[in-house]
């Protein structure tokens, strides 16, 4: 699946521009540690945190998106360094187990 | 990636001398108890949680053990006497992203091994990247022009603690 055909599907909101990638599965964690040993290319990161070393996480696995959940707010200085990364933060004012059902649902 | 590690980065600071220095314990919670090591008393400054791992050939089995490292980190661009900074500059228009691998106070001759370990862990890391174009360069920290001076970002777990529940509406 693209991304710009999940973001529509779940109605999530991208805080930056659409870097549209393919994406092959989800990881789920608040720990850019978990995230550098475990998550896989191309997935999205579902997450409640919105520091920098989110993004320097998730460029260094390749991440397709990240997901900030329950609406968090994410600064200016994680969205530039986003999209110098070319990473899309997208958010959502659902709960984290909630947006996982969701992207299970739709085939994640 | 294999026998990953999860512990704390610790930075300690011994109140005799001044010096600081930070080491991983694969430990579940950080160590804080100060301890006397020479001349020197070692006392708990803080710690963040982090990983450390080794890398194995998927094809032959060797392994390149990478202890030393403490962590990775990004450049903020702090200044151009910083060769990391120059480096990341002149990558980033390349599509190139550059990590420097910290680790502990390196010698001569740990500066040649970690080099040598460092390529295979940009390797490890530009094997997987799906984007096409992209890749990644981990370079050693010691490119770092002064340390204390870095407002660099280090690749941790910050911020754990700051996630507060949503106050409950009955």
């Amino acid at each position: 699946m693209r991304l710009a055909e999940l973001k529509d599907k779940l109605s999530l909101k991208s805080l930056n521009d659409v870097y549209d990638k393919d994406v092959e599965g989800a990881f789920v964690s608040d720990m850019v540690s978990d995230v550098m040993a475990g998550a896989k290319p191309a997935s999205v990161w579902v997450t409640t945190q919105t520091h920098k070393n989110v993004v320097a996480a998730a460029n260094l696995v390749d991440i397709a998106a990240v997901i900030v959940t329950r609406g968090r707010p994410v600064s200016d200085e994680t969205l530039e360094m986003a999209s110098r990364a070319e990473l899309t933060i997208l958010t959502t004012d659902l709960d984290t187990y909630s947006l996982v059902g969701k992207l299970h649902a739709a085939g994640v | 990636m294999t026998d990953v590690r999860y512990g704390f980065i610790v930075v300690e600071k011994c109140y005799h001398c001044n010096d600081e220095r930070s080491y991983f314990a694969a430990e579940h919670v950080p160590p804080k108890e100060e301890y006397r090591e020479g001349e020197h008393f070692w006392d708990y400054m803080g710690s963040s949680q982090s990983v450390q791992f080794n890398l194995k050939c998927g094809e032959c089995g060797a392994v390149v053990e990478l202890g030393e490292l403490l962590g990775l980190m990004t450049c903020a661009g702090c200044t151009d006497e910083c060769d990391l900074n120059v480096l990341s500059r002149i990558c980033e228009s390349q599509r190139i992203w550059v990590y420097a691998a910290l680790t502990y106070n390196p010698d001569e001759q740990m500066k040649a091994h970690m080099a040598e370990k460092l390529a295979v862990l940009s390797q490890y890391f530009n094997d997987r990247i799906r984007t096409e174009g992209k890749k990644i360069l981990v370079v050693p920290g010691w490119l770092v022009h002064d340390v204390d001076m870095c407002h660099g970002s280090v690749l941790r777990d910050v911020g754990m603690f700051e996630v507060e529940p949503e106050p409950q509406t009955t």
